[in-house]
C-alpha cells in the first residue's frame, strides 16, 4: 500500500506502508533468459536512519502520517553554523542539487533500516572492539602522515554506502541494474564500482583470495535474488567487521517502481549476533553519470598539503 | 548568522556513513582565512568527487590571480539537465569561502552566486529547486 | 581426417588434394572430408565467416568474458622488442614485440600532433595515465591485458573491465548527447546485422591509446563493432575520428577471445592503492621506507 503526502519542497513523498513482508501478488517481467527483472535505475535515497532513534524504543513502524511528518522534519532541518568555525567550511549542498529535499526519496514507514525490536547494530564482541580500538590508536597522531593514514573513502578505494550491504549515501544514492545471461550487475553511482553477480549458485572463491567487496554469488528463489557474499579483506572493515564478514542480500521486485532490498550481516568475530535490515529502492530516471573518484581526487593531495603547511607553521613558532 | 541547510545526519543520525566524511574540508581549508572573491570563470571541471571552478580574480593592484573553487559533485546537476556549457568561460561569479591551509589560491565554494546575486544553478531550498524526478 | 600415410602438409587452394594414401579403404571418406575442408577454408578465405551467433532477445548473444591477446596496449603500431623502464626487472618487464593492429600500419597524425606523440613517447614511462591507474577510456579498455565482461540487458549492455574496475553502460535506446566529458565516454549502441555497433563520444582528452604515447583530443569519436566470429571469438573493430589530432579517420581491428575456463570471472583489480606512493609520496610527512 502506498500513500503519497505533500512534504515541503518535493512534489510528494510516497511511502510504502507495510507491517509484514509484502504479499507476492506482483509478477515481475522476465529477462530473455527467464530471470525476474530487477533491471533499471533505482534510488535508495531515504530519510530512514540505519539505526532506530533511541527515543522510539521498540517501535518498528510509523503510521503513514507519522512517516510523512518525520520526513518533513528531516528534510526541513537547517543547521546554523557560525562563521569562522570548521562546520562552516564546506559548500552549500543545495547549490548543486545534492540535498535530499531536492531528490526523489524512496519512502517507507519503518523507523529504522535495521529491523526487529532493537533496530540497532548489536553490541560488538570485546575482542572486536579491542581490534578496532587498537587500529584507531595506532593511527592517532598520524592521521595525516600519508595516504594510508586517511580513510578508505578519501583514498577512493571503497565507500561506506557500497557495502555490501548497500546503504543509502547522502546524495547520488543511485544504482543501475543490468541483467544478462546468468548474471546480475549492480553498479552504484558512488563510487562507480560494479558488482558482477553470477546467478548459478556456484562455489565461492578460494579462501586465499580476499576482495574489498568480497565475492558475491547469487541464485533465484522464486522472484527473489539471493546474493551470498564472503571472502572480504580484513581492511574492508564494514562498521568494524573482520575478514569473516558474511552478507546475504535479497532483491525482490514488489511492483513496477519498487525493488525491496533486504540484507543480513553476520560476523562471528565482530558481533554477538547477526543483524538485518530492509529498505525499498524506487525507480528513478537514468542515466548514472560517471564518478571517477581516484581520477578527480584533488582532495587527498590538498589535505596532505594542508597538513604539511600546518606543521611548518607550528614548527616556525 | 547564517542559516544553511546541511545534511540531516548531523542532527538526526544518517542512514549510512556520512558522505561529508569522505574527505575532510577542515583539513584542507582554514576557517581563519575567510575570502570573498569576485571574478570571471575560466573553466569548470565537471568531475567527482568535487567539481572545481577556475576563477580569474583581479586584485586591487590590477594583478590577476587564478583561483580554484571546490564545489559539489556535479551529477545531480547533470540529472537536472545542466551540461558543461551551463557555467561558460567569462561568466562573472562571487564566491564566499575559506582559503586553503597551504596558502594556495584555492577556496571552498561555500556560497556561490552570479554577479546579479542569483545562487549558482539550483539556489537554496525553495528558491528555484526543481520538481522531484519521477 | 586425412587417410593414414598422407604427407603432412597443407591444402593448396585451386589444386586437387593430393592423396598419398596407401590405404584404399578410407579413400571415399578422405575425399569427402577433404572437400569439406576445402570448402570451409575457401569460405573463410573469402572473408565471410559462416558463423551465426545464437540469439538472445532476437539479437546476437555477446554475453561472456572476453580478452584480447596481443600487444596493442604496449603500442598500436608495429614494434620490435625493446628494453623496459626498470633495469632491475630485466626481462620481466621489457617491451614485447608486436604487429600493428592499425589498418594501413600507421596512425595518421596531423603534423603538430605527430610532434606531441613523439614527446609523449619520450616520456611514456612517466606520463602514461595507466601508470596512475586512471581509467583507460575506449578503445584502450578493450585491449588491455585483462579480461572484461559483457552483460547484455534489454535496453542497456554493461561492459565491465577488470583493470581499475572500469565500467560503461551502452545505451541501446536514445542516448542523446554527452552532457560532459568523462573517462569512459558516452556510449550509444545499435545492432547492424550480427554486429553490435557502439558510438562513443564525450571522451575526455586525458587517456592514451597505448603505452607508446598515442593520444587524442576531447573531440575523439570512436565507432566500435563487435561481430561474433565463432562460438568463442569476436571480431573487434574501432574507427577513430578526431579532426584536431588526425588527418583522417583510422581503424584498428583484432580478435577477442572468450575466457572459457569453467570458473572464469573478473577479479578485483583496484589499483589506486598501488599508485599512492607515486602520486602522493612527495606530500608525506616522512618518506616511505623503500622495500628492497
Amino acid at each position: 500500500m502506498r500513500l503519497c503526502l505533500a512534504v515541503s519542497l518535493i512534489a510528494s513523498l510516497c511511502v510504502t506502508a507495510y507491517a509484514q513482508a509484502p504479499a507476492k501478488k506482483y509478477t515481475p517481467p522476465k529477462t530473455p533468459d527467464g530471470q525476474p527483472s530487477i533491471e533499471g535505475f533505482w534510488t535508495n535515497t531515504t530519510v530512514t536512519p540505519l539505526e532506530r532513534p533511541k527515543d522510539l524504543g521498540s517501535k518498528e513502524f510509523f503510521t503513514p502520517e507519522e512517516a510523512a511528518a518525520y520526513a518533513k522534519k528531516v528534510l526541513e532541518t537547517k543547521e546554523v553554523t557560525g562563521p569562522g568555525t570548521y562546520a562552516d567550511v564546506h559548500y552549500d549542498m543545495s547549490q548543486f542539487g545534492l540535498t535530499r529535499a531536492q531528490n526523489k526519496i524512496a519512502g517507507n514507514t519503518r523507523t529504522s533500516i535495521i529491523v526487529g525490536p532493537e533496530g540497532r547494530v548489536p553490541a560488538m564482541l570485546p575482542a572486536a572492539a579491542q581490534r578496532n580500538a587498537a587500529r584507531a590508536a595506532a593511527n592517532k597522531g598520524h592521521e595525516f602522515d600519508g595516504p594510508e593514514n586517511r580513510g578508505l573513502a578519501e583514498r577512493c578505494l571503497l565507500w561506506g554506502n557500497e557495502g555490501p550491504p548497500m546503504l543509502p549515501a547522502g546524495y547520488n544514492s543511485n544504482l543501475q541494474i543490468v541483467q544478462g545471461k546468468g548474471y546480475v550487475t549492480v553498479m552504484q553511482e558512488m563510487i562507480h564500482d560494479v558488482r558482477v553477480i553470477p546467478t548459478d549458485g556456484r562455489a565461492h572463491l578460494d579462501p586465499s583470495i580476499r576482495q574489498w567487496f568480497g565475492d558475491s554469488v547469487g541464485h533465484w528463489e522464486g522472484n527473489t535474488l539471493v546474493v551470498d557474499t564472503t571472502n572480504f579483506t580484513d581492511r574492508t572493515a564494514m562498521r568494524g567487521s573482520s575478514e569473516n564478514l558474511h552478507v546475504v542480500e535479497r532483491f525482490t521486485r514488489t511492483d513496477d517502481d519498487t525493488v525491496l532490498y533486504q540484507f543480513t550481516v553476520s560476523d562471528p568475530s565482530t558481533w554477538e549476533k547477526s543483524w538485518s535490515g530492509e529498505l525499498p529502492m524506487s525507480k528513478t530516471a537514468g542515466p548514472i553519470f560517471e564518478y571517477a573518484c581516484h581520477e578527480g581526487n584533488y582532495g587527498m593531495a590538498n589535505n596532505l598539503s594542508g597538513a604539511r603547511a600546518e606543521e611548518k607553521a607550528k614548527a616556525s613558532k | 548568522m547564517r542559516n544553511r541547510l546541511v545534511l540531516g545526519f548531523v542532527a538526526l543520525g544518517m542512514a549510512a556513513v556520512p558522505v561529508l566524511a569522505h574527505h575532510s574540508f577542515a583539513a584542507e581549508y582554514d576557517p581563519g582565512k575567510p575570502v570573498k572573491l569576485k571574478g570571471k570563470v575560466t573553466e569548470m571541471e565537471w568531475i567527482n568527487p568535487h567539481s572545481w571552478i577556475h576563477l580569474d580574480v583581479t586584485g586591487a593592484d590590477g594583478k590577476v590571480t587564478s583561483w580554484m573553487i571546490e564545489g559539489g559533485s556535479p551529477n545531480a546537476l547533470l540529472r537536472q539537465g545542466f551540461t558543461k556549457t551551463a557555467l561558460p568561460a567569462g561568466a562573472e561569479i562571487v564566491v564566499e569561502g575559506y582559503q586553503a591551509k597551504d596558502g594556495s589560491a584555492r577556496a571552498n565554494g561555500r556560497d556561490i552566486t552570479y554577479a546579479d546575486g542569483r545562487k549558482l544553478f539550483m539556489g537554496s531550498s525553495g528558491d528555484g529547486a526543481p520538481d522531484a524526478k519521477k | 581426417m586425412y587417410a593414414e600415410g598422407l604427407e603432412t602438409g597443407f591444402v593448396d587452394f585451386g589444386q586437387a588434394v593430393t592423396i598419398r594414401s596407401r590405404s584404399r579403404m578410407n579413400l571415399a571418406s578422405t575425399i569427402t572430408s577433404s572437400i569439406a575442408t576445402f570448402v570451409l577454408i575457401a569460405a573463410s578465405a573469402a572473408g565471410q565467416t559462416a558463423y551465426k551467433a545464437p540469439r538472445v532477445d532476437g539479437h546476437p548473444d555477446l554475453n561472456g568474458i572476453w580478452q584480447a591477446n596481443n600487444t596493442a596496449n604496449w603500442d598500436l603500431e608495429g614494434h620490435a622488442a625493446a628494453i623496459g623502464p626498470v633495469p632491475s626487472l630485466g626481462a620481466e618487464f621489457a617491451v614485447p614485440p608486436g604487429l600493428s593492429v592499425v589498418e594501413g600500419g600507421k596512425i595518421p597524425y596531423l603534423p603538430e600532433a605527430e610532434a606531441k606523440k613523439k614527446a609523449n613517447f619520450a616520456r611514456r614511462f612517466r606520463d602514461d595515465p595507466e601508470i596512475r591507474c586512471y581509467l583507460p577510456g575506449i578503445p584502450r579498455a578493450t585491449y588491455m591485458p585483462y579480461p572484461f565482461q559483457i552483460v547484455q540487458g534489454r535496453t542497456q549492455i554493461m561492459f565491465t573491465y577488470e583493470f581499475a574496475g572500469g565500467v560503461r553502460s551502452v545505451n541501446m535506446g536514445k542516448a542523446g548527447e554527452a552532457p560532459v566529458d568523462s573517462w569512459m565516454g558516452w556510449s550509444a549502441g545499435r545492432w547492424e546485422g550480427d554486429a553490435l555497433v557502439v558510438d562513443v563520444t564525450g571522451l575526455n582528452a586525458k587517456t592514451w591509446f597505448d603505452r607508446a604515447g598515442n593520444f587524442h583530443s576531447n573531440e575523439l569519436h570512436v565507432v566500435e563493432r563487435y561481430t561474433p566470429r565463432s562460438a568463442d571469438t569476436l571480431m573487434y573493430e574501432a574507427t577513430m575520428e578526431d579532426p584536431k589530432t588526425f588527418s583522417k579517420p583510422w581503424k584498428i581491428s583484432m580478435p577477442l577471445y572468450r575466457r572459457v575456463e569453467k570458473d572464469a570471472r573478473l577479479l578485483e583489480y583496484k589499483c589506486p592503492e598501488f599508485t599512492e606512493e607515486l602520486i602522493y609520496g612527495p606530500l608525506r610527512k616522512q618518506p616511505k621506507k623503500q622495500i628492497e
